[in-house]
């Protein structure tokens, strides 16, 4: 009977040629082989996301006046909307922690290398895509907190000289933070990025399956042969053992450690204390606490932000600067990524204290 | 593989167990909420701060047994799942080596 | 009676084990889902309503409350007494009028017709208006489901 289905599909859609590529795509084993994993392991979460981004847009009320409201329905009235609010909430952080961990492992095991240029650039992309959702999302609930944060995040882009002031007033829809800019907020993170990451993600795994799994340096320069097992089934029923893990652990800390919600937020107040953006942001928060009021004759704002845009730009296209991966450049460009990870972790830890 | 499953188990529950303990003192944790219901005498007060957590017995009962249950799942799977990644690897293995041979 | 063959191979049974599990697990989630889009929804057990805003209408009116989310309907009738009903069409739920002229509860959607008790008597109506109870008490009207035997 399943065979009647399958045929019945490939005359139509031609899936064989899917399906035959599935049982010949060979995924390479040897000691990094763990680090294959975080890709997928971003999908499951970005799935997790899409599912309970759905019902939660069915009760959320994006206007200043009904958005914490709506969002304290959702955790009281609704049955267990605390918990799927709480998978949500959870799983946009672990999702973001996997996509630190895949570009970290790519860029020390310089798999962008030729011809992945393409890959890592749509991947760095996604990046920034993902942290716009959570930068997004962190807003929706429209309490004191995430309307102070949301304050401080839009107001960083006014340092960019001659086109800051136009960002700004982009993301707020406006001089200040309003119900525009939550309303604006939930239409970009509901809409408009979803259909900007579906589109890169298209292209990301494409090229990933087009150009088959990459190769460890050594692997490459040494000319060694690799063992090598099927994509399937043989890696995706260990990619479901995975997957399994981290959906016990994601749902176990949803479920014992939800978030709070705390009441709306009143434009008049002053800001509370100890605001802070969600954690992927801190070391960004701190970069920017240490710079001086002034250097020189620029703001130290500015400064920080232009050094930051520079550095995303760089990061952009590392793969071209990496182009002699096996030299002292390449080795100088793989304990770049060793600072990275020591910097952004001493000035997370630093703006917590 | 009869020795790794005791020891999966035991991790398993030992998870569990370490999670019940952490995550205890944040279940019952209503107090806000039923503070803001009972106290609404003159005037509505907004309560401060809403936690999420479950309502009454049942739903703590039922996010219990829901957890229990879950565990129990992924720890089955993942044993079967291991019985299976060996067979389909020395499936693998066979015909690579046969088609060598030939 | 021992069969000469197993009905299935050793790795049909742990194919079918492992599905059946994933799927008994899968169904677990769907559950908790399903609670999530579906909220109860609970019909108020009663509303107590200002009798001074019910006192002054004129004999054969009708006036509206809030019955839940759905309308109510309080009818002042010709001797002083009044009636409650749900003011939901019972053919496809849009809210009726009362047509004093006439003595008859009219919806708009499809010609629908209910006489002055609410009994339907024209248009594609199946059944009457929902009739709730109402008793005064003092300085309120208090308004009820009907009670299982009919008597309001």
């Amino acid at each position: 009977m399943n065979i009647g289905i399958k045929s019945w599909l490939d005359e139509r859609f031609g899936l064989s040629g899917i399906t035959d590529f599935m049982t010949k795509k060979t995924v390479p084993l040897h000691k990094h082989t763990i680090w294959y994993y975080t890709g997928s392991a971003i999908l499951l979460f970005f799935a997790i996301q899409v599912v309970t981004g759905f019902m939660l847009v069915l009760y959320y009320k994006p206007t200043l006046e009904m958005a914490n409201e709506s969002v304290a329905r959702i955790m009281n009235e609704i049955p267990l909307g605390w918990i799927i609010r709480s998978v949500h909430s959870w799983s946009a952080s672990f999702m973001i922690a996997f996509v630190f961990v895949h570009l970290l492992s790519i860029w020390i095991a310089k798999s962008y290398r030729r011809p992945r240029e393409l890959t890592w650039m749509s991947g760095v992309l996604l990046l920034l895509i993902s942290l716009f959702f959570g930068f997004t999302g962190y807003l929706l609930p429209w309490d004191d907190l995430s309307f102070s944060a949301t304050k401080v995040g839009t107001d960083i882009p006014r340092a960019i000289p001659v086109v800051g002031v136009w960002v700004t007033k982009l993301l707020r829809g406006g001089e200040d933070v309003t119900g525009d800019t939550l309303t604006r907020f939930f239409g970009i993170h509901v809409c408009m990025l979803p259909v900007f990451l579906f589109i890169l993600l298209a292209i990301h795994i494409y090229l990933v399956q087009k150009q088959g799994m990459s190769l460890p340096l050594e692997a490459e320069v040494k000319q060694e042969k690799v063992k090598e097992i099927p994509f399937w089934p043989n890696f995706v029923f260990r990619e479901t053992v995975v997957w399994l893990l981290l959906v016990g652990i994601l749902f176990s800390i949803a479920i014992f450690f939800p978030p709070s919600l705390e009441k709306a937020a009143d434009v008049m107040a002053p800001a509370p204390e100890g605001i802070k953006p969600e954690w992927y942001f801190l070391f960004l928060f701190q970069t920017l606490k240490i710079f001086p009021a002034h250097v020189l004759f620029v703001s130290g704002e500015t400064l920080a932000v232009l050094l930051m845009f520079f550095a995303a730009v760089l990061f952009f296209f590392l793969p071209f600067f990496d182009n002699k991966p096996t030299l002292t450049k390449g080795k100088i460009i793989t304990s770049l990524a060793f600072v990275f990870i020591l910097y952004a972790l001493v000035m997370s830890v630093w703006s917590l204290l | 593989m009869t020795l790794a499953r005791p020891s999966f188990l035991i991790l398993g529950f030992l998870f569990l167990f370490l999670l019940a303990w952490i995550g205890a003192p944040y279940c019952p944790a209503q107090q806000d909420v039923e503070q803001a219901v009972t106290s609404d005498l003159p005037e509505k007060q907004e309560p401060e701060k809403i936690i999420g957590a479950p309502q009454d017995i049942k739903q703590k009962t039922g996010i219990w047994v829901f957890v229990v249950w879950m565990w129990v799942s992924i720890l089955v799977l993942v044993y079967f799942l291991r019985w299976k990644i060996k067979e389909v690897d020395r499936l693998y293995q066979l015909r690579y080596f046969s088609a060598k041979k030939n | 009676m021992k069969l000469k063959h197993s009905l299935f191979s050793r790795r049909q049974f742990l194919n079918g084990l492992i599905g059946g599990w994933v799927g008994a697990f899968l169904a677990s989630l769907v559950y908790p889902v399903v609670k999530f889009i579906f909220p109860p929804y609970k019909e108020p057990d009663e509303a107590i309503l200002p009798l001074a805003d019910f006192q002054d209408m004129p004999p054969n009116s009708v006036k509206n409350f809030a019955w839940g989310s759905k309308v109510g309907l309080v009818k002042k009738n010709d001797d002083g007494t009044y009636f409650a009903f749900v003011g939901v069409c019972t053919h496809l739920d849009c809210n009726v009028t009362y047509r004093n002229e006439q003595r008859k509860f009219f919806c708009a959607c499809h010609d629908g017709w209910y006489d002055e008790n609410g009994i339907n008597i024209g248009g594609p109506p199946p059944k009457p208006l929902r009739r709730l109870t109402l008793v005064i008490a003092g300085e309120e009207l208090i308004i009820k489901k009907e009670s299982p035997d009919g008597t309001s």
